[in-house]
This record gives structure tokens, sequence and C-alpha cells, in this order.
């Protein structure tokens, strides 16, 4: 692709070493946080106290995590984060395919007016959710499963899907619809053949955006995963603030935990977004 | 685009795609089998959110050992919480069917009191005679314990039961104070030149956490060096109406602005968390800490570059303290007797001699049995304070929300953008809010 | 349904404007209902049941367990006359500027840099290479952003005021969340460099849809980088900055995590923001119905602002459509 892009007619030789470094120095800095948590999770927490936070740590000193890992039984908070975080990415995707199937390229009446509908989810701000979804998961025993996070996530996640895919089915070509239509495929095939395949860049872009989004999720989980075996990173997480005392070199192990994965899965799916989030329609 | 190669993608997507979905439908039918392991006297669900290293966390490890030991066949099951989990939610979990058989929880109107009037807390009223805990546990101590019709403390009902005090006291660095010759003070003028004498030598004496509790509590500190009990009892216990403009509330928050007028607290002190405050200190970049005994393991854990020791506000009859977090037992615990029967051994002479121990203050220990001097001397100071009828509880107590109030307050003073009579304002407007809610 | 997708699609796509509205609007396909049916059913159970209890919350006196208490509209009353509410919707503005306006100008211009000209000139390794590392911030948990920030802004042993006093900027350094001055802008600054790498994954897949021969006509034209820039690249990845402007003006309105672990809303309430003050109400001080109160007007702006967002955008389609 770059050997198409003609070379542009100035020079400017300066320019790529200049341009190199300002950018490299302003991504270390975006960095800088991360070298910190590094830092101080493989410290003793004497080194932390004498030293203080930004000093560098005597040795590689692994019991902070080791400790946390069984302290909060991290194998568990894994896959419990990675079942949560894979089903509502999968399951928000597919709503959003379907409801922007109907709405973008369905060209629905009141358009805008269901759009709005489903962006409500995003809209409403989450602690006004916590007491009706409460007692309504209550009511339906779902209180304190993973499936009850799962269902809620899911609607919100597939709000922003709905809402950037609506707007990416826009712009699909009706040529391909119709001749799919003219193949003799009804709505439900041209879905699966025609739209999902041509919008895979889209979708899988969402997917990972969803998947982090879902991974990070903090304040749903803390209320409704309430017994220890459900629960997620975050939460875990959450265990190492007590009444009146934090630990800083365990928070930081912890925190390294909880990074890696989704710094792993992001680096995982990571070329999927070059591929572009409206990357759908067809030259 | 190459066309080729994008469709070898879209087929490995694909195949991506669809071992995903069958995760997720594994993931829901996973779900829906939460298993309920209900009341048959076997197993008793306990929660608390202490570290498996702190004083409360060693003894209880050790209570649940004893209480499997004393009776076969029943299992503890553990499971260690976040503080902010339980703070935030232990309304909704506890009015459910998913909450423990027994837990440890805040005490205070907003926390225990809250839950126990509206009725999610057992009352322990007969347990606490008919086991004794009543005679064990001191009144000043028991008063956030037990709670009246309001929810308010200090009353009739117990609710919970504490196995471990706390109260505030002075943390010092011996060495910092042997080089400037200093001896502890004993009047709260001698504290103040104490301090002076640091200031005179550029060295900022207090190390305060602005952002969080501490501030408050020093602020709390120096208005009960003018307070009788009856004006404790008024702040929290709603017993009168509490006078903000009233001498003793007053002259902390004068006090306070002075202390930081004449540099015993540093002015970017507003932004500072404890766990800075703390960590600050046991870097020996400040000579004092003025805060609670929950810093005592840890800095007898981490400190090891310098001599330390601890003394009481000097001057103070009353200081901030009290009972420590309580034992509680929901209303929809399904084993309740074997919930007693635990709370029972945490009351032991074995459990509390290993608070001791280990750095916590017990209620009940036999203080020859406690080891280490210094653990020995914390606990003497706890119980001086305790027959003395010493305890003056937090200054956040007394309304809901009201430690936000309170920190912010705090800062207004340190950043010296509030003056005294304003901050004072600025608190005492949620405080008589509050006494209107309840209709006090 | 075969028939009817058939029938409802002129055999040859009009990319007239009026051919293709007259199209939507006579032909309204409502085959096409019939997939809009999971996703009411979910929204409905999720969202509008939940919203409508919030809003009848609103009007009663509650402490979130029991049986609340009808007041009608004390609380809104209340909330008109609480200073911490308007605080927090002052503050709310300036974080807006920080989490959806700076992020999306900083955003077009570092993914213009790096699509245009890292990818082009250096290579697309390097460029990706790079996207990775500004989206990073996105990934880390909001509990530990907020420790970690604590300890880079500490007014004694923090990084930021140990290397401005090590260049020699030593009067530079400030308080960074502990002085009312600073606290909101230290907020705000953190809010950026959270939030950039959202946008800059968004333009540059934008980017990608840029025809090289618009490119090589521009710059036989004569175009200089910068022009072909604001004149191409910009138009046509409009979507994309709806779409980041849409969905960051609203995290903005609905920004908790962040305020809750770095500053609670202080120092003296210089950082509360709506959702903090909701939580506040809600979760510390037992008053649901408070809480629901502040929630719920919260929500009306969002949703009115999201409308006028939507109109916009809807309407520039529409135009660019012809």
């Amino acid at each position: 692709m770059a050997s198409t892009v003609k070379q542009s007619r100035r020079p400017g030789w300066l320019t790529r070493p200049v341009v190199l470094v300002v950018l490299t120095a302003f991504t270390l800095l975006v960095l800088a946080p991360f070298l910190v948590v590094a830092l101080n999770a493989f410290k003793t927490p004497a080194e932390y106290a004498s030293n203080g936070p930004l000093s560098l740590p005597g040795g590689l000193h692994l019991q902070g995590i080791v400790d946390f890992w069984y302290r909060v039984d991290f194998g568990e908070k894994l896959w419990n984060s990675f079942l949560i975080s894979a089903s509502v990415a999968v399951l928000a995707i597919v709503i959003s395919v379907l409801n922007a199937y109907a709405i973008g390229i369905g060209r629905l009446r009141g358009r805008l007016a269901f759009l709005m509908f489903f962006l409500l989810a995003n809209l409403l701000p989450q602690e006004a959710l916590v007491y009706p979804l409460y007692y309504l998961s209550k009511l339906v025993g779902l209180y304190n499963t993973r499936l009850a996070v799962i269902i809620i996530l899911t609607a919100i996640q597939a709000a922003f899907g709905t809402y950037l895919l609506s707007s990416v089915f826009r712009d699909f070509p009706r040529q391909l619809l119709e001749a799919a239509a003219l193949d003799g495929a009804g709505k439900w095939r041209v879905l699966w053949r025609v739209v999902v395949p041509t919008n895979w860049p889209t979708l899988s872009v969402l997917f990972t955006f969803f998947f982090i989004w879902t991974w990070n999720e903090f304040f749903l989980p803390l209320i409704f995963l309430i017994s220890n075996d459900n629960q997620t990173v975050p939460v875990a997480l959450g265990v190492l603030q007590g009444d009146r005392m934090m630990d800083a070199t365990t928070t930081s192990a912890s925190a390294l935990l909880g990074i890696v994965p989704a710094v792993l899965f992001f680096l995982i799916f990571q070329r999927t977004l070059t591929r572009g989030v409206m990357a759908g329609a067809v030259k | 685009m190459n066309r080729s190669s994008k469709t070898g993608a879209t087929r490995k997507t694909g195949a991506v795609a669809t071992a995903l979905v069958a995760v997720a439908a594994l993931g829901l039918s996973a779900c829906g089998a939460d298993a309920d392991d209900s009341g048959d006297g076997k197993s008793l669900r306990l929660w608390h959110f202490e570290g498996a290293n702190s004083a409360m966390g060693l003894a209880w490890a050790e209570a649940i050992k004893q209480f499997e030991a004393s009776h076969p066949g029943v299992k503890v099951t553990y499971e260690e919480k976040g503080f902010e989990q339980i703070r935030q939610n232990a309304g909704m979990i506890l009015n459910s069917d998913q909450g423990p058989d027994i837990l440890e929880y805040n005490k205070g109107n907003a926390s225990a009191g809250l839950l126990s009037k509206q009725g999610l807390l057992t009352d322990l009223t007969a347990e606490a005679g008919k086991r004794g805990w009543d005679k064990a546990i001191s009144p000043s101590v028991a008063t956030t314990s037990k709670y009246d019709q309001a929810g308010i403390m200090g009353g009739d009902k117990w609710y919970g039961v504490p196995n471990y005090g706390e109260y505030v006291m002075v943390y010092y660095n011996q060495d910092l104070f042997d080089k400037y010759q200093l001896k502890v003070p004993t009047t709260l003028a001698e504290f103040e030149s104490v301090m002076d004498t640091f200031v005179q030598n550029k060295v900022t004496p207090l190390s305060v956490g602005g952002a969080e509790y501490p501030a408050q509590q020093i602020f709390y500190e120096l208005a009960l060096s003018k307070a009788n009990r009856s004006f404790v009892d008024d702040y929290q216990l709603y017993k009168n109406k509490v006078n903000f403009t009233g001498p003793e509330l007053t002259y902390g928050a004068n006090t306070f602005a002075d202390w930081v007028r004449k540099g015993y607290l540093g002015k970017d002190s507003a932004g500072i968390k404890a766990e800075d405050m703390g960590v600050a200190f046991s870097q020996g970049k400040y000579p004092i800490l003025i805060s609670g005994s929950w810093w005592f393991g840890r800095f007898s854990d981490e400190i090891k570059n310098f001599k330390w020791g601890t003394f009481l506000f000097p001057g103070n009859t009353l200081q901030p303290g009290s009972g420590g977090n309580l034992w509680v037992v929901p209303t929809s615990s399904k084993n309740k007797q074997l919930a007693y029967d635990f709370i029972d051994i945490t009351m032991k002479p074995e459990i509390q001699n290993l608070l001791g121990n280990s750095g916590g203050v017990p209620l009940a220990a036999d203080p020859a049995a406690i080891s280490n001097p210094k653990a020995k001397e914390l606990i003497e100071n706890f119980n001086k304070l305790n027959s003395s009828d010493g305890l003056a509880f937090y200054p956040d107590w007394p309304a809901p929300g009201y430690y936000d109030v309170l920190v912010a307050g705090m800062q207004n003073l340190i950043n010296g953008s509030k003056k005294p009579e304003q901050v004072l304002d600025e608190i005492a407007k949620p405080y008589n809010d509050n006494l209107a809610s309840i209709g006090k | 349904m075969v028939n009817t997708l058939t029938r409802a699609r002129p055999a040859a796509a009009g990319r007239g404007r009026s051919r293709r509205d007259r199209a939507r609007r006579s032909r309204t396909d409502r085959g096409y209902l019939v997939f809009l049916i999971p996703g009411l059913l979910l929204f409905l159970a999720v969202i509008v049941v939940p919203l409508l209890m919030n809003i009848g919350i609103s009007f009663t006196r509650w402490q979130g367990i029991g049986t609340p208490e009808w007041i009608g509209l004390e609380n809104y009353d209340r909330l008109l006359h609480d200073a911490n509410f308007w605080t927090s919707f002052r503050n709310i503005i300036f974080i807006i500027l920080a989490m959806a306006v700076l992020p999306t100008l900083l955003g077009l211009f570092l993914a213009a840099v790096l699509f245009d000209y890292v990818a082009k000139r250096i290579g697309p390794r390097t460029a990706s290479v790079f996207r990775s590392g500004l989206y990073l911030p996105q990934v880390l948990p909001v509990a530990v952003t907020g420790i970690v920030w604590g300890w880079i802004l500490h007014p004694g042993y923090g990084a930021l005021n140990q290397i401005l006093d090590r260049i020699g900027l030593g009067s530079l350094a400030h308080n960074w969340l502990g002085d009312p001055k600073y606290a909101l802008w230290s907020v705000m600054a953190v809010m950026v460099w959270f939030q950039l790498g959202y946008p800059i994954v968004m333009f540059m897949s934008g980017l990608q849809r840029v025809d090289p021969e618009l490119y090589e006509a521009a710059d036989l034209d004569g175009a200089g980088w910068w022009q072909r820039f604001t004149r191409i690249a910009v138009h046509l990845i409009k979507p994309e900055i709806y779409v980041v402007l849409v969905t960051t003006t609203i995290a903005a309105l609905k920004i908790f995590g962040q305020i809750f672990v770095l500053t609670r809303g202080g120092p003296g309430n210089s950082t509360l923001v709506p959702s903090y003050f909701a939580y506040q109400n809600f979760f510390e001080k037992a008053n649901a119905g408070y809480g629901s109160a502040i929630a719920t007007v919260l929500t009306v702006i969002i949703v009115a602002l999201t409308y006028v967002f939507l109109r916009l955008q809807t309407r520039d389609e529409r135009r660019d459509g012809s």
C-alpha cells in the first residue's frame, strides 16, 4: 500500500527524525504511568515505605504478585472476567447488527427516534439504574449471577454499537443489496451473507472495544456480583482498599495483574483496528 | 485492498467468532447454576474486609480454626471482601437471600445504625446478656454496638459486637525528637512549643492527609481539648442542639487555622491521602503524625530506619476513638446460632491476646499475656481512656455523608480559602439538615 | 420476503437525493421491523423500565430499602436551591472540554500525522506501534488510574513536581490535586491523557477509507499537506468525528469513576460532578430519592444534548448524500 503513494516533491529530510523524536517522547510520556505501576509491583512493602513510589526497586520482588494471586484466587477472577467480557462483546454485536440492519439498511421511518431510544442505554448515568435493576434482578432470580451483568452490559454496549453501525450501514452500497435480492436472497440471508461479511473489519473493532470496556467495568459488577466466586478482576482489585488502609505495593502488583490481560488482548486484536471502523463500504 | 487476502482474513475471523459464540453460550448456561448452599447447620458463610496480615485478620483466622474444631462437621466459608463493596452495597446484599450468615460491618449511625433501622440486622440483646458480651465490653465501647429505633447509636438494643477498640494518638519520630533535644509533651502548650522548634529548624512537624480523614480528626482533637462529655453527647447522640459557634468548635477551627499559619502542617497537605501521610512519616520525612491506632501494626512492620513511639494527644481527657467494626448477624442469616457461637469464640482470651500481640487493641485481653512492650503501652493507653470514659468517637459520624463535608471544610482551612467562621457555618448546615430529617 | 425486497428497491441505485428520499418515505419496508424485536425487548427490560422506576423514585423520600414515601416535587425544589448541584454542572463544562473537545482536536491532528506521514514515510508498523501506545491508557482499569496519578501529582514526592524542580521550574510546582485552583485543571489533564487514544484509533481507521487518488489529485493541484488534510481528510471522516464527539460528550457528562478515584469531588467541591453528586446521595447518604432526582435531571440534559447532536449529524449526512 505504501509503495503506491507518490513521494512528495518537498525534501524535508529533517522532518522525519524530528517527527519521530517528538512522537516517541510524547508516547513515552503517555505510557509513563504504566512504568510507575510496573516499578512498584516488584517492590517490597518496606522498600516502598522507606523510598516512596518513584524509586527503583532493589530487586525483583515477586512475592506481592504471588500473594495477591492466591489471596483472591486470581485465576477464577480472570475466567469470570473473560467469560463476561467475551459474552457481552459477542451478544452486543449481534444485537447491534440486528438493530442497525433495520435502522441503517431498512431505513425505518423515525430513524432518529429509534436511535435515540437505543442510545438511552448509553445516556443514562449508571447510578440511576442501580436500584431499579437490583429489584428487577431479584424479582427474576438473577441477583448475584454473572448472567445479570452480561444482560445489562450487553444492552449498554449495544447502544453504542447500534449507533455506530446504523451510520456505517447507511452508506452500505445499495447495488450489493439489490444484486443479492435479485439472486433470490431473503433479508435474513442478505444480512448474514452480504452485510455482515463485508463489515467484518468494523465488527472486529467493535468487538475489541466492547471487550475492553466490559473488562474494565467496575460499578455494575461491584453491585451485582457479590459472591467472590462470581467476581471480576476490577472488583477483586478493590479488596486491597481497606477501611483506612491501603497496601500500595500489593495494589501495584494487582494492578499489573489487572492490566496484563487487557493489554495482551488489545495487542492481539490491535491489528484489526488497522482495517477500520467504517471500512465496510466496498469501493 | 487485496480481495483474496481479505476473504482469508474473513474466514479466520469467522472461526474466531464461532469460537467466541460457543464461549458465550457456555457462559450463559454456566451462569444460571449458582450454588445456593443454605441453612443446613453445616456451613457458616462469613465475610470480613481485613487484610490477612492485619491484627484482626490473624486473630479471626485463628477464630475460624477454633470454631471448626469445636463444631465438627461445620465448614466456615470465608470470603474476603473489599471495604468499598460492603460499605456501598450492604443494604442491597442483606436485603436479598445472597448475603452471608455473619459479617464485619462499620459501626456508626450511617452504617450499622441505618441497617438496624431498616430491619436488616438481628437484635443481639438476648445473646449479649446470655453470653456475657455486655460485661466484657465497657459501656463507652458498647455505645457503637447499641442502637435505638431510629438507628442512633447509644440506644438500648445490641446489633453488633466489636472485638477491638481504636483511638487517635500521636506517633513521633524519636530520633528527630532527640536531634533537637525535645521531650514528649504533656500539655497542649508544650506540644505547640515542640512543633515551634521544628518549624524554626525548617522541619514541617505534622504529616497530614488533608484529602481524607486525618485533618478532621486533628480538628476534632482540638475541639475536644475544650470540651466535656456532654458536648460529645450533644454532637454525637443529639442529646441537645450543638452550637457551631460555641467555644469548642470555634477553638477547634481557629487553632487548626493557626497551626496552618504557623507552619505546623504543610500548605500542600490538602491533597494528600492518608496512605501517603503514613508513608511520609515512615520515611522519616515528618517527625509527628496524629492518627489512629490502625497504623500501629503497619508502622511496627515497616519503620526500620528510626526509633518511634506514641503518646496521647497532650492535655485531652477526651480522644477520638471508639469500639472497632462490628460483627453483625443479618436478619436473613440462615445459621444464626452458629454465628453467635463464632462471635463468642472471638471474645475468648486466646483470640483477644493474639489480636493484642499482632498490633491490635483487644477489648478483653489479659495484659500479662501481651509480650511486646510497645503493644502493651498501646493497649494500656486504650484501657485508660476506656475506663475514664474518654472515647469521643469520630467527627464525621453524626450525619450520613458528613465525611465529605468535613474533608471539604478542612481543605478550605488548609488552603486558607475560607475563614474559620465560614467553615464552621459550612459544616453546621448539613449537620442541622440531618437533625431535621431525623426529626430531632 | 424475497418479493418485498425486490419490489422495494428500484433496479438502478439512484444517487440523486430526491429519488432516495422518495424511496425512503414511500416504501419504508416493514419487513425490517422484525430485526428490531430482540433489541427492543432487551432495552425495554434493562433500560426503559428502570428509567421509569428511577423517575418514580425521584418523587419520593426513600433510603433504598423499605417503603418509599411520596413527596411530589420536593426533591426537585431542593435541587434548584442546592449550590453543590450548580457547582457540579459548572465543573462538567470543563470536563467536556477535556474529554470531548481537546481529545477530538488533538486526536485529529495526531491521527493525520500518524496515518499520512509516519505510515507513508516511515512505515505502517511504526504508525501502529504509536497508535497502540497512545491507546493503552484506555485499557488501564480506572482504580489503577487513580492510584498512579495520585503518585505522579503528589505535592511532596510526586514525579511532576520533582521534574519541575530539577529543570529549574520549581516555582511552577503546585499541589495539583489538593489546591482548588488547580484540582480541576489537573483532573482535566488526566482526562485528556485517558481519552486521547480513542479518537486516534477511530480517526485512523476512518482515514483508510479515503481514496488515495483524491490525495494524488490534490498533490497535483499543489495542495500542501495541511490543506490536503483539512480539505479532504476531515471532510471524509466526518461520520467518525460525529461518533467520537457524541460518545465522548456523553461519557464526559456521565463521568464518575475517574473523579471517584482522583479527588472524590474535592478539594472543597471544586471537582464535584453530577454523577458523583448523585452517587453520594444514593450510597453515602442513603438518600435514594434525591439521588434519583439528580440522575433524572442529568439524564434529561444528556438526552437533549444528544438529540441536538444527532439532528445535526442527520442533516449533515443528508446534505452530503446528494
